[in-house]
Formats: structure tokens, sequence, C-alpha cells
């Protein structure tokens, strides 16, 4: 390896104990914005698999949802090692270089099939998807992936941390209903009256414990 | 109606078409009766004229037909006679098979086969055939989930599932006969090309040269799918099937395992040279013609050498899978120029010297004559704007490449001409023995170009450029041409506004049909470049356009209106159409038996139960 940053380390240890080869070349000088606290203050491995992909079935759908925000978000050096992981990793072979979609997907709209919030992405990264995108999560530590997910969100169509039910629900832009069918809204959602604790209520990184996540 | 009253009704329409065709050929002067370039085909294997049984038409890959009511006179009466929608989203890159009053379509991912019966009100469907691929494929298909042609052969519709299995089909029954495995789409290969068959065999390549995947042809039993024989596009002399009887003309491509030497330690085993393109055979010489795809990763500076042999043309016996010769059209391919596109095999006197040659249309932007029995360059010369190489050493058989159009890591070179997609991509020309020129859709297009340097990553792209592109001078981005094979000349071509990716169809009819990526269905006139007459359908037109005689004895012309593949690089273009999955067939006046002013409806013909499987589920 030509490059000593602990990003390229670390993504060299992963690709290497997955058997994978990466040309240094595409290191350039780190940028320290992501420090060890960074990655502590990282949501905890297995939290993400709690996160539903479609909607709740069920006496279920009252729960919480366990969305989790990406603590990289914004993050200037991490949006720009994303970007620098997005080319070497291969991603902009598949989603163009300009994210705007080729054998991949458009990854600056508003459209996902897969869910556009920072866990949702995060997922879709780890686990792979069953239309040729790759698992990550055996070759590129967590860190490296919220970098990644830090970058997507910075091209701007990704959905917000705490909105499930928006992103399943497709509310891009939407203008206000009118007063007498929201105020219904919740009748019909919950005809039983149960209270639906609001969305992203408390902490996330206090949301329920992990599941097991085997990597 | 029946086809036998409607037969009786109409008794003088082909007669008179005829009459009419004969008077406009005398109307013409000399000029008309001549051949242009003296360039003659062999239409072996002489399939019956009102059928089309493989997807050139011919073994030459002429693409042209006898049939002529449709003609300089009647081609204005065209109109549409029936459509058939197949719902496939991706890109339609195909012409259909009509076998004995039977029509053969295959629809892109997920690959669905459909028989359709031309004796019958509205073409009815016989049978559908679900092969299921795997929906992994569609993300690892790097230039859409296209299929670009199907086979027929002794009884079966043999075609590639984009999920590498090739798989064979009972044409009477929509049965499968046999399904082979070819590649691990898991790694990245996938495989869009058309079968071709010659004899018990057919034949079939690889995609994936944008991921790493090393290129090979295969040869399989028609009757049972057995793999007989594989030939490499890189690797040792073994792996490549060369042997003692292998003749390159030009020294740089003789010596021993090239296809590891030309490469640093170990990169061949990524080497590209997809087999992805047209396959074309010489009966006489026994020889088989294909070409090889762009060199892995499309970085050059990562892959110092020759790079055999991608970006080339092998000839093989089909036998034994030996090379003959091979020619490479871009050695060290560093803009992704490939040499898939179709060989279009000719016979032409050349400075007073009769010639066997075959003539391709090259991504480079050369068009090459090149003897087919020796692989000699004959002739050389540009066909669409380009600014790579400053000339062609005709000694070396090498165009000479210019220092400052060569992509460097990391830095933006703009203004190279033509881009990765080429002067011309995979899209089939047709060639006519009566004008003895070929005709071709073809691009002006240019691209800025930032390499990046790329890790392979198995399932990945190994790809690494980044790119814009934009239209080269005149400020249009397509073109159809009339190109002389044996003097290098265009004789004439018209411009088009959008990319001219369709195939291209000759007739006896004197008139040559193409479309434009936005849609535009066009007959010309074979000798001027006069379009005589244009339909705008519903998508944009990738595939190739063929023709046919119905049962009814009428001439139809069928192209599928569904564009795709390397064509959605301008979809951000005004004007572009949206995705689209409809087979247009035309006849004069619009008349078939799908056509009246009565009540027809659908006969049902099948005996067996339809199965469609991309009708019960979205996919």
């Amino acid at each position: 390896m030509a490059c000593n940053s602990s990003v390229s380390t670390r993504i060299a240890w992963g690709l290497i104990s997955s058997g994978l080869l990466l040309a240094g070349s595409a290191c350039k000088p780190h940028v320290a914005n992501t420090t060890l606290d960074t990655a502590r203050a990282l949501p905890p491995e297995g939290q993400l698999a709690a996160l539903p992909l479609g909607e709740i079935a069920g006496a279920a759908k009252l729960s919480a949802v366990n969305e989790v925000p990406n603590p990289l978000a914004g993050n200037a050096g991490a949006i720009e090692e994303g970007h620098r992981l997005f080319i070497a990793m291969n991603c902009a072979g598949c989603h163009g270089y300009d994210a705007k979609g080729g054998m991949g997907p458009d990854l600056t709209d508003a459209y996902w099939r897969y869910g556009g919030m920072p866990s949702s992405i995060y997922n879709s990264i780890y686990e792979g998807r069953p239309q040729g995108m790759p698992a990550w999560g055996r070759a590129l530590p967590a860190l490296e992936i919220w970098k990644l997910v830090a970058f997507v969100q910075s091209l701007g169509g990704a959905v917000a941390w705490n909105q499930y039910h928006r992103g399943l629900q497709g509310d891009h832009n939407v203008t206000s209903t009118a007063p007498e069918a929201n105020s219904l809204l919740g009748v019909f959602d919950n005809p039983s009256g149960a209270t639906t604790p609001t969305a992203g209520e408390g902490s996330a990184l206090s949301a329920p414990p992990p599941a097991a996540r085997t990597p | 109606m029946s086809v036998a009253s409607r037969l009786v009704a109409r008794p003088f329409a082909p007669a008179l078409a005829t009459l009419l065709s004969i008077i406009g050929a005398a109307y013409h002067s000399d000029v008309a009766a001549q051949n242009v370039s003296g360039a003659h085909a062999n239409p072996a294997p002489n399939d019956p004229a009102g059928d089309w049984h493989m997807q050139a038409r011919d073994f030459a890959n002429t693409r042209y037909s006898t049939l002529d009511q449709i003609n300089l006179d009647t081609v204005k009466r065209l109109r549409v006679a029936w459509t058939f929608s197949d719902g496939a989203a991706y890109g339609h890159e195909g012409a259909p098979l009509v076998i004995d009053s039977m029509m053969y379509v295959v629809a892109p991912f997920p690959d669905v086969a459909y028989a359709l019966d031309l004796s019958k009100p509205g073409s009815p469907i016989k049978w559908t055939y679900s092969p299921d691929p795997s929906p992994l494929a569609v993300g690892k298909a790097c230039c859409d989930a296209i299929i670009r042609g199907w086979a027929y052969a002794n009884g079966k519709l043999i075609y590639n599932l984009l999920d590498d299995h090739t798989v064979a089909v009972d044409i009477k029954t929509g049965k499968e006969v046999w399904r082979t495995k070819l590649g691990n789409v898991e790694n990245g290969e996938t495989m869009t090309m058309s079968p071709f068959v010659v004899g018990n065999k057919v034949f079939v390549g690889n995609s994936g040269g944008e991921l790493g995947k090393i290129g090979w042809l295969a040869a399989l039993d028609v009757d049972t799918g057995h793999e007989l024989w594989r030939a490499y596009s890189a690797g040792s002399d073994q792996l490549v099937k060369i042997g003692e009887d292998f003749k390159p003309y030009y020294s740089w491509m003789r010596g021993k395992d090239l296809g590891v030497s030309t490469w640093p330690a170990d990169m061949w085993k990524t080497a590209g040279g997809a087999a992805w393109g047209w396959i074309s055979y010489d009966p006489d010489l026994q020889l088989l013609y294909y070409g090889t795809s762009n060199p892995s990763p499309r970085v050059p500076v990562q892959r110092p050498g020759l790079n055999l042999w991608t970006s080339s043309v092998f000839a093989r016996d089909p036998n034994t899978g030996a090379a003959k010769w091979a020619y490479s059209f871009t050695p060290h391919d560093q803009w992704d120029y490939d040499g898939v596109n179709e060989n279009v095999l000719l016979d032409l006197t050349i400075a007073g010297r009769p010639r066997k040659v075959l003539v391709q249309f090259n991504r480079n932007a050369y068009a090459y004559t090149i003897d087919r029995a020796t692989g000699e360059v004959l002739v050389a010369a540009p066909f669409a704007y380009q600014n790579w190489s400053s000339g062609f050493d005709m000694k070396n058989g090498r165009a000479i490449v210019r220092p400052d159009k060569e992509p460097k890591p990391n830095v933006k070179l703009p203004d190279v001409c033509p881009p990765d997609i080429g002067g011309k991509d995979w899209q089939p020309s047709a060639f006519s023995p009566k004008t003895g020129l070929l005709y071709a859709g073809i691009f002006n297009i240019c691209m800025d170009v930032t390499d990046h340097r790329q890790s392979y990553i198995p399932g990945t792209p190994y790809d690494g450029m980044e790119m814009t592109r934009q239209a080269g001078p005149g400020n249009h981005w397509g073109e159809f041409m009339a190109w002389d094979p044996a003097t290098g000349k265009k004789i004439w071509s018209i411009d088009e506004k959008f990319m001219t990716m369709s195939g291209a169809l000759a007739t006896a009819g004197d008139v040559v049909f193409y479309g434009t990526v936005d849609g535009w269905f066009r007959a010309v006139n074979d000798r001027t470049g006069k379009v005589l007459w244009s339909q705008k359908l519903g998508s944009g037109i990738t595939a190739a356009p063929m023709t046919y005689l119905g049962p009814d004895g009428r001439q139809y012309v069928a192209v599928y209106a569904g564009v795709g593949g390397a064509a959605m690089v301008a979809k951000a273009t005004p004007g572009f159409p949206p995705r689209g999955s409809t087979l247009y067939v035309f006849s004069i006046d619009g008349d078939s038996v799908a056509t009246g002013l009565e009540m027809p409806t659908t006969e049902s013909t099948g005996t067996l139960k339809q199965n469609d499987s991309s009708q019960t589920s979205r996919r």
C-alpha cells in the first residue's frame, strides 16, 4: 500500500480479509475529520438489522421504528472520503461518476426501491441487493460504510433519517392535505385508538437493543 | 375474412407491384443498374426468400432480402399492419425470425420467448416460454439488460439468457429442450449476443469486458447443448486455441503465448475481450469470424502492452475452435473501441485482384476491408469523425495513435473522437449485391474523458472511464451512410439529430431501412440516399429491421421500437423518447390478415396453456 492513512488501511484490511485487492494509487492525503470519537459514536453493529425494509404488518405497525441517523451526515471530511471510496470501490462504475445511474440506480434522485433513509442506505451497502448490488459488509468496516452514506446523503436525494413512513409513502415535497382529511388520517390508520409513538422519539442510539448480526 | 379469401380478393396487388418495379428499374439510368464497388456476397445457406432464419439472414451477415414488393414506387404506401408488445422495459436489439409462417421473438430481460402465428388474424401467440433468469444479471450487465438476437436450428429456438445460460426451445411446443450453464453471473459475466448456428453447432460468447471478465467463444451441440470447445481471448496459446495453423498477417502479432506476454503479470486473467457481437461464416474457407471486446480495465496505464487478443477479430475453424489468424484493430485499446462489430463477408476486386474480404466498421471509426483468408488489411479509411489517430500505417496494419489523445489517470482529456461507444457501435450494417454498397447507422460523437485507476473487485466494474459525451462537428449525433468497401469511400450520408443505432436492412426493392434513437423509422433510396418514407414509432429504435413474406403473399417489414442499451448515454437529450417494447410490422397500405373492415378475432392456436411469468409478477 502506498497510502498510510487510517482510512485506506482499514479498507485494505477489509478487502484483504475477504481476499480482494486494492490499488494504493487511489489514496490522497488523509482528511482527518473522522476521528476515533466519531467511530465510537457509530450505531452499534447489528442495530440496523432491526430496521424493516417494508411496512410493518398488523398491530406492530404502531410500535416505534428503529430509526438511526448517520453520525457523519454533513461532515465535509467524511463526505470527501466517502466520495473517494465511491470511486475506489468501483461504485462509480455502476452508479455513474456523477451518481446519476447507469448499470445501477440514480443515487441523486428521490426514488429509493430499498429505502432512502441513511440507515436504509447503510443496509443496502452492507447487505447488497438482489439486482446486482454486492454486499459490502464483509469488505468494509462500519465507519467506511457510513462515509459512503454521508456522500450519498450529500447528493440531495436521500430521505431524512427519521422519515421512515414518509419514505415508504412517497411523500417528497408534498403540499398539505385538506384539514378534515388531515384530522381523520390518524383515525383511519389507527381505528382502535392506540397511541402511536412519535417517530424518532428519544435518542436513536438508545433505541431497542441491537439484534445479533453475523458479519 | 380468411386468408384464402383475402388472397382471392386482391389477386393483382403483388403482380402489379412487380410490374411497377420492373418499369421503375427500366426508367432509371444505366447508373442504377451498376454495382458500384463490384462486391458480391454468398447468400448461403440460401434460406427461403420469404423467411428470415437468422439475425443477419445469411452466413455472410448481409441482411439483404430478395423481396421487392416494397420498392421505390410502393414504399410511400407503407403503413402499420399490426403490432406486438412484449412489455419488457429494457433495450430491444434483435430482429424477429420468420420460419414457415411462424414468427419468433425474444424479449429482453426476463428473456421471455413468443411464437406468433402469422397465418391467423392478429398473429396470435402460439406459445410463450419463460426461462426465469436470475435478477442478479440485471445489475451485472454493463449496458442495459438487453438481448441482441436469437437463432434457429433443427426445430429449436436457441438464445442466451442474461444470467449466462444458453437455452434451446422446441419451436413447435415452446418446451425447453436443454439449458447449458456457461458462466457465473455473480462475478459480472452476462450473455447478450445472438447465438450463430453452422450445421449442428451453435456458437455463443460472453459479455463482461467492463467487469474484468475474460472473453471467450464456445461451441455447443445443437441437439444436446453439450459444450464442445471454448476458445479464450487471452491467456496461453492453448487457452486461445492458437496452434500450428495460426498465421497472423502482421509480425507484431506473431510469437508464443502473446495472450500472456502482452500483459503485466497475471492481468490476462481479467483481460476482457468478451465476444458479445456478431459472428459470420464462410462455407468455402470453412472459417468462423467474430470480434473481441475492449481490454480490462479500461484504464490503459494499468496494462502496458499490446493486450492481445482484445479489440481483435478472430478467424477460427468451427469444428475445433483452432485460430487461423487474428488481427487487433486497436492494440492496447485506450478508448474502449472494441472489435465486436459485425464482419460482413464480401467478394470483390481490389487493385485488379479478386479478394475474399470481411468488412468491419470498427468503433475506432475506421472501416476495414480485410482479406478474410489471411488477415491482411486491404483498405482502412475513417467513416466517421475521429481525432485519436493521425493516419494509418498500411505496412504494419495499424492506425497511428496521436499521443495527445492518450488518456492519463486523474487528468481530464477533452474532445476525444469517437468516444467509448465509437463511430459506430454493434448496430449491424447491411449490404446490397445490387449496388455493391454497405449501409450503416453511424455516430458523430466525442468525449471528454478522465481515467481513474481501478482495483479488481469481482462482480463490480473494472472500468475507470469517467466521461461526458457530446456531438462532433456539425452538432448532429447520428448519420446513416452508404459505403464503398472496395475504395473505402462514403457514397452518401444522411445527418440525424439523434444517434442512428438501429441495424440496417437492404432489399431487392432498392430501398434500405433504418431507425433512429428518437424513434423515426425510415426507408431510403439505396443509390441516392433520398429518404422516401418515415414514420415515428412509440420509442427509439435500437433493433434491426427485417422483412418477410407472409402466408398471404404480402411482403412485410418488421422492427422493434424499444430504446435502450448504449443509446441511453444520450437519455438526457431533449426529445429522447421513453422506453418501449413494441414490434411494428408494416405492409403496403397496412393490409394484412390482422387488418380489415370486418371483425377479426383472436384465434387461439396453441395447444398449451400460455406461461408468461413476466405477466404474473413484476420483473
